[in-house]
């Protein structure tokens, strides 16, 4: 296995194939910043009833959206020119299917703004705010550390976030049990209760998303497909790459 | 591996037990070298080479200019023997036996291990004969049988179709991309177990060089294939093995799919991604 060199993409003979890479990888990383954005503003707009700013990561979601196309476009464009092996092959896998992850979490997040709104409308506080909070902020501290993983390609991080991710599925799945329970008892708050689980749901799904990142970073650096391992194995793969132990607290 | 996975309309073990992983401990083995090592005068060229070349597999051999890749392909049928400093030491075993041990019949060895060049070089007689030569030295003399392998040889190398009404015409007449499928079929016509092809392509046009590819990967099925090649997606194309070759060391052996997607050594790395070594 040849250890992964972060910059290794800009060591080409071929300048033209280096400013390639480095473009892809900046776009990557510019629509993530954007996304990230996205995230944060939805979960703002709905908690503090904001409906202005939750137009606003609308409006985002669009820019995403031309952004996966192009950087998809750039990824083909380079496949066909260049015939790139090796790392450089795995680092436009890993972007092609990162930029699809991406996009996926800029529409959770704009079905939260959605929902947002809708709130707003209604003139509505429900009761589960409590656990949108709790989980967007484990969720949108997922998000950060995925893209600053990918920005330094640390797969001890990415690890980090693939196991946060396991958290994010406990707590979804305690808040469900306890929305549940407040729905039977008081009947009357089904629908704007049901609001708020499609919100946490969106919530975890972002959170799946960013563990997917987490994999293709991994397959990047390290060569192998995490996808579907289990967090022992992507731990054991991140291990043997590193060749460092692993802080498994927390 | 042959996991039983069945769904409800498809059957897609099927589709995996036709995409199986090679793996060189599967394999027959053909050709398997042994510490050899090279020498023009003082000069060292291959310091000490390990390895293995399967039987009915494509084996590519990479690497930059300079780094024994053609040296070793050609300590395959002893053609370094016509240089006069060149000395060489350790083996080289097919099916099992020293080609350079004692005993050893070189005129035979190279019907056995045929040779193709990178420009084509038909002779100058016309196509039938070009095939039929390597026939007629070897004492052939039936017509019929003749007639038949010179058929057989151009339909294997994909020329039949381009030549069959122009067999007595000279060969010289040819487009290069013929020509160098005449020269294969010459050398296929002996029906040797070993071809060895030294940048056979790299004198072609695209179009051409897809054809000589495509007949490369037809012509495994019989013979054991050994290619040496400049052009990296070439080897990644047509070869089941390849080996990455650094000034006279053998850097990485392995199956193309891996060594192309993944490989293990940092100047393999570096060489096939296009980076500075």
């Amino acid at each position: 296995m040849v250890e992964f060199e972060k910059d290794g993409y800009n060591a080409h003979i071929s300048q033209q194939f280096n400013d390639e890479l480095e473009q892809i990888r900046t776009e990557l990383l510019t629509m993530g910043g954007l996304v990230e954005r996205q995230v944060h503003d939805s979960i703002e707009s709905l908690l503090n009833g904001d409906a202005e700013l939750a137009e606003q990561s609308l409006r985002v979601d669009k820019q995403t959206n031309d952004m996966e196309l192009q950087i998809d476009e750039h990824c083909t464009r380079t496949i066909a020119r260049r015939q790139p092996a090796a790392s450089d092959l795995r680092m436009i896998m890993a972007i092609t299917r990162a930029a699809s992850d991406l996009e996926r979490i800029g529409d959770e997040a704009t079905r939260i703004s959605r929902q947002a709104i809708e709130l707003v409308n209604a003139g509505e506080s429900p009761r589960g705010y409590q656990e949108v909070r709790h989980i967007g902020t484990l969720v949108r501290a997922m998000v950060r550390d995925v893209l600053t993983a990918f920005a330094r390609s640390d797969i001890q991080l990415a690890y980090q976030v693939a196991k946060q991710d396991k958290a994010v599925d406990r707590e979804y799945r305690t808040a469900m049990r306890s929305l549940a329970t407040y729905m039977m008892e008081d009947p009357r708050s089904i629908s704007s209760v049901l609001n708020v689980i499609w919100v946490l749901r969106a919530l975890e799904r972002i959170g799946d998303h960013s563990c997917n990142l987490a994999e293709h970073l991994v397959y990047l650096v390290s060569g192998t497909d995490v996808r579907h391992a289990s967090l022992q194995e992507m731990k054991q793969t991140v291990r043997d790459e590193t060749e460092e132990p692993i802080d498994d607290e927390n | 591996m042959t996991t039983d996975i069945k769904t409800h309309a498809i059957d897609i073990s099927a589709m995996q037990r036709d995409q199986r992983e090679l793996r060189l401990e599967d394999e027959e083995i053909t050709l398997q070298v042994k510490d050899l090592r090279l020498s023009y005068g003082e000069k060292e060229a291959l310091h000490g080479i390990d390895m293995l070349i399967p039987k009915n597999r494509v084996t590519a051999f990479i690497g930059p200019s300079g780094c024994g890749k053609s040296t070793l392909l050609r300590c395959f049928n002893r053609m370094n023997d016509l240089v006069d400093s060149c000395h060489i030491t350790g083996e080289i075993l097919l099916d099992g036996d020293n080609i350079y041990g004692r005993a050893v019949d070189v005129a035979e060895l190279r019907r056995r291990v045929g040779m193709v060049f990178q420009k084509p070089n038909p002779f100058p007689k016309s196509i039938y004969e070009n095939v039929a030569y390597g026939l007629r030295i070897q004492g052939v003399k039936k017509k019929r049988l003749i007639d038949e392998t010179v058929e057989w040889a151009l339909r294997s190398a994909a020329l039949w179709d381009e030549v069959k009404d122009r067999l007595h015409e000279s060969a010289l007449g040819m487009s290069g991309g013929q020509q160098q499928r005449l020269v294969i079929a010459r050398t296929i016509a002996v029906k040797p177990e070993v071809l060895l092809l030294d940048e056979p392509a790299s004198a072609l046009d695209p179009i051409s060089t897809l054809k000589i590819e495509e007949l490369i990967h037809e012509l495994k099925k019989d013979f054991t294939i050994a290619i040496v090649t400049h052009n990296m997606q070439q080897a990644a194309r047509v070869s089941d093995y390849t080996a990455f070759m650094y000034m006279g060391d053998l850097i990485e052996f392995g199956v193309t799919d891996t060594l192309f997607t993944n490989p293990v050594k940092k100047q393999t790395e570096d060489y096939i991604t296009g980076r500075y070594g």
